[in-house]
């Protein structure tokens, strides 16, 4: 049974990749995984009393919610998906999903314009976790 | 190896360091009004106050007594040794009372770091006061500034730190606790080879720390954080989407209102962090963008924060600079912050218009989620934190009439939920934010630095020039400028340097005792926070939040809906404070 990894979040540019993954499921009839890194990189940003794991446990329910919608959205196609939620930084999040559920394809989702992912970015990660891993990477 | 030293369930142990603390701080307020001379039982002499050019108290300077051109400094049988003027600028300096008709010439010799030495000599008339025994009062001595390379030291270590934390090169707790050791280090080390490199000794640079600011904000924080953990920002926010029913509009006002009184409270950053997943998740299920909730909740809890004194780290450095109370703010800033509220949603529904068509039903499945994610996950510990909380801020409204600080009203709380709600110390004092603590104690000394040095002075002088004497142009000015600026550098450190400048202000700007200077920089710093991203932390975590969700809030989108906000709830802010003063 073929399984893709796709990294999602929310927002149109996911969307995008989200459609573009399903529709190669459906082609390939594989399986979607989809994947939510919870990063609190953000709260560098604030010197503030709020433990972490307080704000940890509500990006964890966002980040269910997105995957909710994304599996939402493949259901509603006929392809099956499961989601999965990791913490930390976003490459080694994946890397560590793509080697436990033995995926045959990752999917990465084309930087929107305002995305703080340039594709030369985007191109450079999805090689470097290709020789990581041994799966095969695609920019949809 | 760690040794681990467990609290948990030893309550009288709490109480015991709790209470010392308490003892501590008001033992400290005893010892420093104990430390004010009094001087009812001297015998005769000279009595004066020393100020500098803007008639503002110089403390600490030395007073060296001069009797027929001999210094009286190291005289041991008078035991006259170098008096200083005091937190007043008040100083009274003795004669001794031997050998009077011996003296020919009385003169006082008035230095101090980072003034020019002055000198005065007393007159025939004078001197025969004295000779037969009575006092004589001085008029006022001024002492002109001193720019010392201290001073310059101190400006560019100031201006450095805004840089470093506007530019997010460094955490602000390193960036003022750099300013800091530089201070000191260039104090200690450089003042021993050039004494115009010296600032002020480790004693002096706590002088400036203002503990009842520290002791404040981490009562508060005890107390945010026992209320966090129990669900119930998440609890509003799902409310807000059941009363809305669906209508966008409605939704947005009450989601604006709740993060107010929220911000208002507790504090903004702690109201954004639980509010924007919840509302990123609600804004999806209906199939808005979510930066249609997120945004105008940001603005409202920028806003809504300054109508308390609890409600911002600025209004609290007000509010203990300024000894304004709790009720002060109400009266006099409540009000208005409530006008600019409703000014602010009539502005965001005009400008989210085109999202109250975009709402669409919502799948059974994420429903329950939603449901889920906006459940009281700690009932229990909510109701028992809601009394104490409510308890709280009824002490905060009485403390006035009760001669209860704001501080120590803090600080009961925080024990009160220790206590009762939350008794696992070691977990709630973990919640105790050290870093931003030790940020606002570095901060003070670094603000203190620029204020030895003179920076201060200048700056006041230089706005008192401008506002000359009216008051108007007085509010117009601060509350603006603080508004502006407070969009590019931290508000914070900005606040803090402020406060004597403002304080200067009030006490030379004919009507200005009321204190509407005051919260003018409350209106000005705070509300100025929204105008651009960087403008407040609150801004800062939502968009780190929103980014995660897929939707970026860029700098510029930011400021096109921000910018426009702050030109109209400062606005309404000016407008409240001519008619309410």
């Amino acid at each position: 049974m073929r399984k893709i990894l796709c990294a999602t979040r929310g927002g149109e540019a996911s969307y995008r990749t989200q459609d573009a993954v399903i529709e190669r499921a459906l082609e390939e009839d594989a399986t979607i995984l989809f994947l939510y890194v919870v990063d609190l990189e953000f709260l560098k940003h604030t010197s503030h009393g709020t433990r972490p794991h307080i704000v940890r446990q509500e990006m964890d329910r966002m980040g269910n919610f997105l995957l909710a919608m994304a599996c939402e959205r493949a259901a509603n196609k006929g392809v099956t998906a499961h989601p999965i939620l990791e913490h930390g930084k976003f490459d080694q999040a994946l890397i560590q999903a793509a080697q436990e559920e033995k995926v045959t394809l990752i999917a990465f989702g084309r930087p929107a314009e305002e995305s703080v992912f340039q594709m030369s970015g985007l191109q450079e990660l999805a090689q470097r976790i290709e020789l990581e891993t041994g799966v095969k990477t695609e920019i949809f | 190896m760690h040794t681990i030293i467990r609290y948990g369930k030893n309550k009288p142990g709490i109480l015991l360091v709790m209470l010392g603390v308490v003892c501590l701080f008001i033992l400290r307020s005893i010892g420093s009004s104990a430390a004010t001379p009094s001087y009812a039982n001297s015998n005769f002499g000279i009595s004066g106050r020393v100020i500098d050019l803007q008639g503002e108290p110089v403390q600490g300077a030395a007073i060296e007594l001069i009797i027929n051109g001999e210094s009286e400094a190291n005289d041991d049988e008078h035991n006259n040794d170098n008096p200083s003027s005091q937190t007043d600028g008040n100083f009274f300096i003795e004669i001794p009372a031997d050998d009077l008709d011996e003296i020919t010439s009385i003169s006082l010799t008035i230095s101090r770091r980072h003034f020019h030495t002055t000198g005065l000599t007393a007159s025939s008339d004078q001197l025969s006061q004295l000779k037969s025994q009575q006092s004589i009062r001085l008029p006022d001595i001024e002492m002109e500034r001193r720019i010392t390379a201290g001073f310059w030291v101190a400006s560019i270590v100031f201006v450095l730190i805004l840089i470093l934390i506007a530019l997010e090169k460094l955490h602000n707790t390193m960036a003022a606790l750099l300013g800091t050791a530089i201070i000191l280090g260039v104090s200690y080390v450089g003042g021993a080879f050039n004494e115009m490199l010296y600032i002020f000794d480790f004693q002096q640079a706590l002088e400036y720390v203002n503990f009842d600011v520290i002791f404040l904000v981490m009562g508060m924080m005890i107390v945010i954080a026992v209320i966090e953990e129990t669900g119930i920002f998440q609890w509003l926010a799902f409310q807000s989407y059941r009363l809305s029913g669906g209508r966008v509009w409605l939704l947005i006002t009450i989601l604006m209102t709740i993060t107010a009184v929220a911000s208002a409270l507790l504090d903004n950053v702690t109201t954004m962090l639980l509010m924007t997943p919840i509302s990123i998740q609600i804004a999806l299920a209906l199939g808005l963008d979510p930066l249609a909730l997120i945004i105008p909740e940001i603005l409202a809890s920028n806003v809504g924060g300054i109508s308390t004194l609890i409600g911002t780290p600025t209004n609290i450095l007000i509010g203990s600079y300024a000894n304004l109370s709790f009720n002060d703010f109400v009266r006099y800033l409540t009000p208005g912050v409530l006008i600019a509220q409703v000014a602010l949603i009539g502005y965001v529904l005009i400008r989210y218009r085109k999202q109250f068509f975009k709402g669409r039903g919502v799948s059974p499945a994420l429903m329950e989620m939603l449901q889920e994610s906006g459940r009281i996950t700690q009932p229990e510990k909510l109701k028992k934190a809601g009394i104490v909380f409510g308890i709280t801020i009824v002490f905060f409204v009485i403390g006035e009439s009760i001669h209860l600080i704001p501080a120590v009203t803090a600080l009961i709380g925080a024990v009160a939920m220790l206590l009762w709600v939350s008794p696992d110390v070691e977990e709630m004092l973990s919640v105790v934010d050290w870093t931003t603590l030790m940020f606002f104690i570095a901060l003070f000394i670094v603000v203190g630095a620029i204020q030895e040095v003179g920076l201060i002075s200048m700056i006041a002088a230089a706005l008192g020039k401008v506002v000359g004497t009216s008051l108007t142009t007085s509010i117009l000015v601060l509350i603006w400028a603080a508004a502006l600026l407070s969009g590019v550098i931290a508000n914070i450190p900005f606040t803090a340097a402020m406060l004597p400048v403002v304080g200067f202000l009030t006490r030379t700007v004919p009507g200005a005792t009321s204190n509407v200077l005051f919260y003018g920089l409350s209106i000005g710093s705070a509300m100025g926070g929204n105008s651009t991203l960087i403008g407040a932390s609150a801004n800062l975590v939502a968009a780190g939040i929103s980014e995660r969700a897929g939707y970026k809030i860029t700098y510029v989108e930011f400021l096109k809906a921000g910018f426009p906000a702050t030109i109209i709830t400062v606005l309404v802010g000016t407008i409240w404070l001519f008619i309410r003063f």
